[in-house]
């Protein structure tokens, strides 16, 4: 039986996973963390219930008139002396940055997935500026020249040993495994960088259109000093992230953290709708106080207004990336930063389709059971299940079809029974 | 006109699991519960099909297989595997519009027929934790009819996964992964029988998928509703 070329990378890739101790035992170690979390902060917050709920509503009526609320968004940041831009493809997106970044820069970045999609650290590296990921997880897996596994916790499949073993090549000296050591050692070592830095990159989490304020939820507090210490910020994000209004956003603020790390509340969630400004001297308007003198926020589509338009593909757009379906599937739990391309779980494999491209996703797209456990832990109750078979339904009219599944389908023709009897 | 009942092993019952099926004959045999099957002639319900997306070849097998089933006169098919199940009650209902026969899965009908099952059970002290398929549970919503059943059995301590019913974990092997990614499902389901209650000696479970898989993780004993009541018969 001859597997094509997608196929055998993909199953490389997940038989590595499977046959890595470490990786499976960080792995244990950060679903066992979560669920126990997340159950307590569910049971706590009792109207949770009820917001998650209207939140689901929320993304419904945003994704109605998506486009106008982006163009919304825009005109209001840029009201205020930010500028904002619709980046059609990653092309785009990356033109943008090149431009606003140019070479030999410093930049700081917090963690933003959407980054990710456009490959931005290497675009930046490759036109002469050092770039340096503040988030954790990300500054682990960066220094390890690796991919993030997770889209919150980037570096879940290494263990603090590993991290250890990383951060003692860091800094040339025996680090113990410790992990507030190791936390501590992250700390110092990224201090001055956020002070000296040209360039401050951040994601959002959410955008209110009728403000332009974009909203930035983190617990590290590093996004803050990203997103405040550069003189200039840039933001990079979906254009799904857009909802109509302040309190819509502030909806979306209290679900993502108790369904993406257990919290009743994240540490700190940051807002910011323009340039640093004051009026302080003769009540003059002067942009660049103490926080960044530009502000720049990129609206990526890449895919997503083709989901908007797909009236079985829209639902994966009101996604708030908690991340949580991840740690409650069985099979991501085995074979983690394979499950999916660039987003990961049954909904990375449709989001990877659309913004990567589906051939990403041919292979992994097999690994799902379809079981819709992801469906019932979903705080917006999204059928991924269901999309997983229509992408799969529409990878096998292309003809992506595993080997073993195409001998089957022979079978069940023929014989009238999947196993060649 | 008198309906007949049919028995549909499914393919991995048929083949595979071969043990379930023949647990199930003998059941409904002794609990005089009068069925036929299709032996050699039962061919697909397309379940396997339309979960690896091959929907056209699905629809195929599904159209003859009701066409044959009608021909024959069934009113009533039981099923052993919830896939099946699932596949012939919703999904040709989608494909077709309407099924000329009602399809039910065997925890539904052994329920459904407790009374005549009950006098027969003996005592039999075991700790026991049911796994829920997930076609069964979460996709058509039975969950509460084979843990009666388990239960009926005097004795018996049923205990659950910390995980049961609507967040049951899956067992590793659906959607065409135990045939894709043998190594994806042999690992979930190992998982799964590890996270096992504390002093459980045997998993009950109702499918022959997760049967079939269960047992590749090995360490516990797996077996299948219909096998468990036997071993529960009162000779």
């Amino acid at each position: 039986m001859v597997e094509p070329g997608w196929y055998v990378s993909k199953r490389n890739e997940i038989d590595t996973w499977i046959n890595d101790e470490n990786r499976r035992k960080g792995l244990n170690r950060a679903v066992a963390a979560y669920t126990t979390a997340k159950e307590s902060a569910l049971s706590r917050l009792k109207s949770l219930e009820e917001t998650r709920k209207e939140v689901r509503k929320i993304k419904e009526n945003s994704m109605e008139s998506l486009q106008e609320l982006v163009k919304e968004a825009m005109e209001n940041i840029e009201e205020v002396n930010g500028h904002a831009y619709l980046a059609k493809d990653t092309k785009e997106a990356r033109r943008v940055f090149s431009t606003l970044v140019g070479e030999g820069k410093l930049v700081v970045k917090s963690k933003s997935l959407v980054s990710e999609e456009i490959d931005l650290n290497k675009l930046l590296e490759k036109l002469g500026n050092k770039v340096y990921e503040t988030d954790l997880g990300e500054f682990i897996i960066q220094l390890r020249n690796e991919k993030p596994t997770h889209i919150l916790n980037p570096s879940v499949h290494i263990p603090k040993e590993e991290v250890a073993k990383t951060f003692s090549k860091l800094l040339g000296r025996e680090i113990e495994a410790d992990i507030p050591t190791l936390v501590g050692i992250a700390r110092e070592y990224l201090r001055d960088k956020f002070c000296n830095a040209d360039v401050g990159i951040t994601g959002a989490n959410v955008i209110a259109a009728n403000t332009g304020t974009m909203f930035i939820i983190e617990n590290e507090g590093n996004a803050r000093f990203v997103s405040n210490a550069p003189p200039m910020h840039i933001c990079i994000t979906g254009v799904e992230k857009v909802v109509p209004t302040l309190s819509d956003a502030f909806k979306v603020v209290q679900v993502l953290p108790p369904y993406a790390t257990g919290v009743l509340m994240s540490a700190y969630v940051s807002m910011i709708t323009s340039p640093s400004r004051t009026a302080d001297i003769e009540k003059t308007l002067v942009y660049g106080a103490h926080g960044p003198k530009e502000l720049h926020v990129v609206f990526l589509d890449n895919g997503r207004i083709e989901m908007l338009k797909d009236p079985i593909f829209r639902e994966a757009l009101y996604c708030l990336r908690c991340g949580g379906c991840m740690y409650e599937c069985p099979v991501y739990r085995v074979i983690g930063g394979s499950f999916g391309h660039n987003y990961f779980g049954g909904i990375g494999i449709i989001w990877s389709a659309f913004t990567s491209g589906e051939e990403t996703v041919a292979a992994a797209i097999d690994a799902c059971t379809k079981c819709g456990r992801c469906l019932e832990v979903c705080p917006v109750d999204i059928d991924t299940p269901k999309m997983v078979e229509k992408l799969k339904e529409r990878l096998i009219r292309k003809g992506y079809i595993s080997p073993k599944h195409k001998a089957i389908r022979k079978s069940i023709l023929e014989k009238g029974n999947p196993f060649g009897e | 006109m008198h309906s007949k009942l049919l028995y549909w092993k499914g393919c991995m019952s048929r083949l595979r699991t071969t043990k379930i099926a023949n647990a199930t004959e003998d059941l409904l045999r002794r609990m005089e519960i009068d069925y036929e099957t299709l032996g050699d002639d039962e061919g697909c319900c397309g379940s396997v099909l339309l979960r690896t997306g091959q929907v056209e070849d699905a629809k195929r097998v599904a159209g003859r297989t009701v066409k044959m089933i009608r021909s024959k006169g069934y009113t009533e098919v039981v099923t052993s595997c919830p896939g099946c199940f699932r596949t012939m009650s919703e999904e040709y209902k989608k494909a077709f519009g309407y099924v000329p026969f009602r399809v039910r899965h065997i925890s539904q009908l052994l329920y459904e027929n407790r009374e005549g099952l009950r006098v027969h059970l003996r005592p039999w002290k075991v700790k026991v934790t049911y796994h829920d398929p997930c076609h069964l549970g979460r996709h058509m919503g039975i969950y509460e009819e084979p843990r009666a059943l388990i239960s009926m059995v005097p004795g018996v301590e049923l205990v659950e996964f910390k995980y049961n019913r609507k967040l049951a974990v899956c067992c590793g092997s659906g959607g065409g992964v135990h045939s894709a990614f043998p190594e994806i499902a042999l690992a979930v389901a190992k998982a799964v029988v590890n996270d096992r209650p504390p002093g459980v000696e045997i998993i009950v479970t109702s499918c022959p998928f997760c049967n079939y898989n269960l047992k590749e993780a090995g360490s516990a004993e797996i077996i299948d509703l219909p096998e468990f009541l036997i071993r529960a018969w009162r000779d």
